[in-house]
């Protein structure tokens, strides 16, 4: 077996991050919720799971993404790793509207998105399709509970295509906001735009269409 | 008993804490008292050359770490002063902790205390159960305050128990009210638990048959002194004290509260669990003393609910009460792991010693003695064994330990507890950066304060040249330390590096502890 484009380890439990040091040939994940986490762009996840580490809950994971419909290739142990292709049959990326160059932290997890400055907003050619947004806000500020919420406007070519709201994170509900609608076949220009009260919050948004 | 066992546990604990000292970082807070007790220490200096000149000056002397009191400050500047500055005899680290090793033996002494008036077996067990696991172990070696604290809250207890008649031993000079006057005095100048004890004696004494009541009360008085040797001890308070003692106390009262990762939820503000330091103590100590420190207090209570416990042993229950009821109210600072609460742990000890040596010898019945002592032996190295593999394997990162409940480290990882804290850790990757970092290299420590930085510098473990970088976006190589508060800080280390690989790291039992990150083409980079 061999990684190929549209390839990622995703590593479980997702503190094992040692792995870093180790893998070069494709990026890594540490997602904590497999059935919700997006993976866009990615075909194959591959899981190398620590599977003698106590309370590692690797067959959590693996109902996790048996649930959001990936299916599972050839396990291959090499000591006390473990290695699962999953093919995650996602919908196919149309186009990113942000990027993946920088990353940051939402509900403790990387996220590749882009800071915006509240109030501020950005703008990005694609296709039609289903536009997938999602926004938080950055760091332990987003516990600051006494503050208000991020207001996210979403347009396509002038058009309100749907708003998001990211109110101070109360765990359990999370801090990652998703924001998943239709936007009518052809060349759009998408606009987001995000406004609060307070300003002083920095503020998180990834963006892509895809197919479904 | 005699005193003999005692001053063993004792000398046992001084000189290991003595010979596994070198390695351990300093935590944060020490970065701070080293300061303090330079700043003391050349107000020592002043004193001795120029008496009048020192008093003036307190404010400017004893100002910088004015929310703890003196006393062990001024101990950790003297034994600098003694050991380091004079002698040359000490690098200056291990002068600052070395009065640290001795409240840590005083502990072991008065534990040993405490358990030999059970059997000569318990006087050995208390302490060493209670010592056998990395973190308290660990705590022990630190120029801090909390395990001093400890050691004097066991102090005033012996001290208590002496002066009111209920621990059995000769009278001697450091039998009564002035001689608890003196121990609680120390207390109440190493750290604000102490407040605590006058209410837990004051219980003690109203639960006491009529006769040792009396005697408790008229003891009592005794500790209107002990505000002398808070005063004494503290400069500050020679000038202007109602103010000092009214920021001390309104510190205290008015704590920050830092977040703390606690089963998955990220703790930030009040109200936290109430079962929080008994929850975080399950998982942190080793097995053996989880099961006999929770079979003690319940023995303990259960013989107090049954009216089946002497005035010693309500004592303790009393004590180790105290010492966590406070963090037991939800509305307490809680972080620091175990720390703020280790007399609750130290004085359990006796009792669990009682415990396991009963177990021991209701398990070898009838046997004849030599064997019952053998088997005595087994169990002990049993019951203990867990903890010293703990400090083997982990030593000197004691902030990190986990016990078998949590499934050690990393089950404690997975089961979302705080992985470190304090960034003492980070000594596992100096040497890697001594190695590879060119010269004049800026470093962003993360969680290492200036003040440890400055430390490290001191005391050779960090090159001289190493420069201190207040960001990632400021360095060429970055040491972050595991928190999850901080997850943050990983992600813009990538932004600014243009990298997401480490160069090196800490991973005890696989589990992240320190990432080194360095610009590509640094040497070191990968």
């Amino acid at each position: 077996m061999r990684a190929k484009p549209g390839d990622e380890v995703q590593i479980w439990p997702p503190w094992a991050e040692r792995a870093r040091l180790f893998i070069e040939a494709v990026p890594v994940r540490t997602e904590e919720d497999l059935r919700a986490a997006d993976y866009p762009g990615v075909d194959r996840v591959w899981l190398l799971a620590l599977t003698r580490s106590p309370r590692n809950g690797v067959g959590k994971a693996r109902e996790a993404l048996r649930a959001r419909g990936a299916t599972a290739g050839e396990r291959v142990r090499f000591g006390s790793l473990e290695l699962e292709p999953w093919e995650l049959h996602g919908p196919r990326v149309l186009a990113g509207l942000t990027g993946s160059r920088e990353e940051h932290e939402v509900d403790y997890v990387s996220r590749p998105c882009v800071l915006v400055r509240l109030p501020g907003r950005f703008s990005a050619r694609g296709p039609g399709g289903i536009l997938h947004v999602r926004a938080g806000i950055v760091g332990e500020r987003a516990y600051q509970t006494f503050r208000g919420p991020v207001r996210v406007e979403v347009r396509a070519d002038g058009s309100v295509l749907g708003e998001l709201t990211v109110p101070p994170t109360e765990p359990p509900a999370p801090g990652w906001r998703k924001l998943d609608v239709p936007a009518p076949a052809g060349d759009r220009l998408y606009e987001i735009a995000a406004s609060a009260s307070d300003t002083d919050r920095p503020f998180c948004v990834a963006a892509w269409v895809t197919d479904r | 008993m005699s005193r003999r066992l005692p001053f063993a546990a004792a000398v046992v604990v001084f000189v290991a804490l003595f010979a596994t000292a070198a390695p351990v970082g300093f935590v944060r807070d020490e970065g701070y008292y080293f300061e303090a007790a330079k700043s003391c220490e050349a107000w020592l200096v002043l004193l001795l050359h120029d008496p009048f000149a020192a008093i003036r000056a307190t404010e400017q002397y004893w100002s910088y770490n004015f929310e703890h009191p003196g006393l062990a400050k001024l101990l950790f500047a003297s034994s600098h002063l003694a050991f380091t500055s004079t002698l040359h005899f000490l690098p200056d680290a291990q002068s600052w902790r070395l009065p640290g090793f001795f409240f840590a033996a005083l502990l072991a002494f008065w534990l040993a205390v405490l358990g030999g008036q059970r059997s000569r077996a318990c006087a050995l067990l208390a302490p060493a159960l209670f010592f056998c696991t990395e973190r308290t172990f660990f705590h022990a070696h630190l120029a801090a305050f909390d395990v001093p604290i400890c050691a004097l809250t066991a102090g005033v207890g012996v001290a208590w128990a002496r002066a009111i008649g209920i621990l059995p031993g000769s009278p001697s000079r450091m039998s009564g009210g002035p001689w608890l006057a003196f121990v609680y005095g120390c207390a109440l100048a190493v750290k604000h638990n102490a407040w605590l004890l006058p209410p837990v004696l004051v219980v003690h004494a109203l639960f006491l048959p009529a006769a040792a009541r009396r005697r408790a009360f008229s003891t009592l008085p005794w500790l209107l002194l002990s505000p002398l040797i808070l005063f004494a001890a503290w400069p500050l308070l020679w000038h202007d004290p109602v103010k000092h003692l009214g920021d001390w106390i309104a510190f205290h009262t008015h704590h920050v509260h830092y977040a703390w990762y606690y089963f998955g939820r990220e703790l930030r503000a009040p109200p936290f669990p109430v079962v929080y330091p008994l929850a975080v103590l399950a998982v942190a100590l080793p097995l053996p003393q989880v099961v006999l420190g929770a079979a003690a207090g319940l023995r303990l209570l259960w013989d107090l609910l049954r009216r089946n416990l002497g005035a010693l042993r309500l004592l303790e229950l009393g004590l180790a009460g105290g010492a966590v009821l406070p963090f037991l109210l939800g509305t307490t600072p809680i972080f620091g792991g175990i720390k703020h609460w280790l007399a609750f742990v130290a004085l359990l000890m006796p009792e669990a010693a009682a415990l396991l040596e009963e177990t021991v010898r209701t398990a070898t019945g009838a046997v004849p003695w030599h064997t019952r002592t053998r088997a005595l032996a087994a169990g002990a190295l049993a019951a203990l064994l867990p903890g010293l593999w703990q400090i083997a394997h982990l030593h000197p990162y004691g902030t990190s330990a986990y016990g078998e409940l949590a499934g050690d480290l990393p089950g404690a990882a997975s089961l979302g507890m705080q992985r470190q804290y304090w960034s003492n850790n980070v000594t596992s990757v100096l040497p890697w950066l001594n190695a590879h970092a060119p010269r004049g290299a800026r470093v962003f420590f993360h969680e290492v304060n200036v003040e440890s930085y400055r430390a490290y510098l001191q005391s050779g473990a960090l090159r001289a040249d190493i420069r201190y970088a207040s960001g990632p976006w400021d360095a060429e190589y970055a040491a972050l330390q595991w928190h999850r508060e901080f997850r943050d800080r990983e992600p813009e280390t990538w932004n600014a590096f243009g990298t997401k690989m480490p160069a090196t790291g800490l991973y005890l039992d696989e589990v992240p502890q320190v990432v080194v990150y360095a610009r590509p083409g640094l040497p070191g980079a990968p």
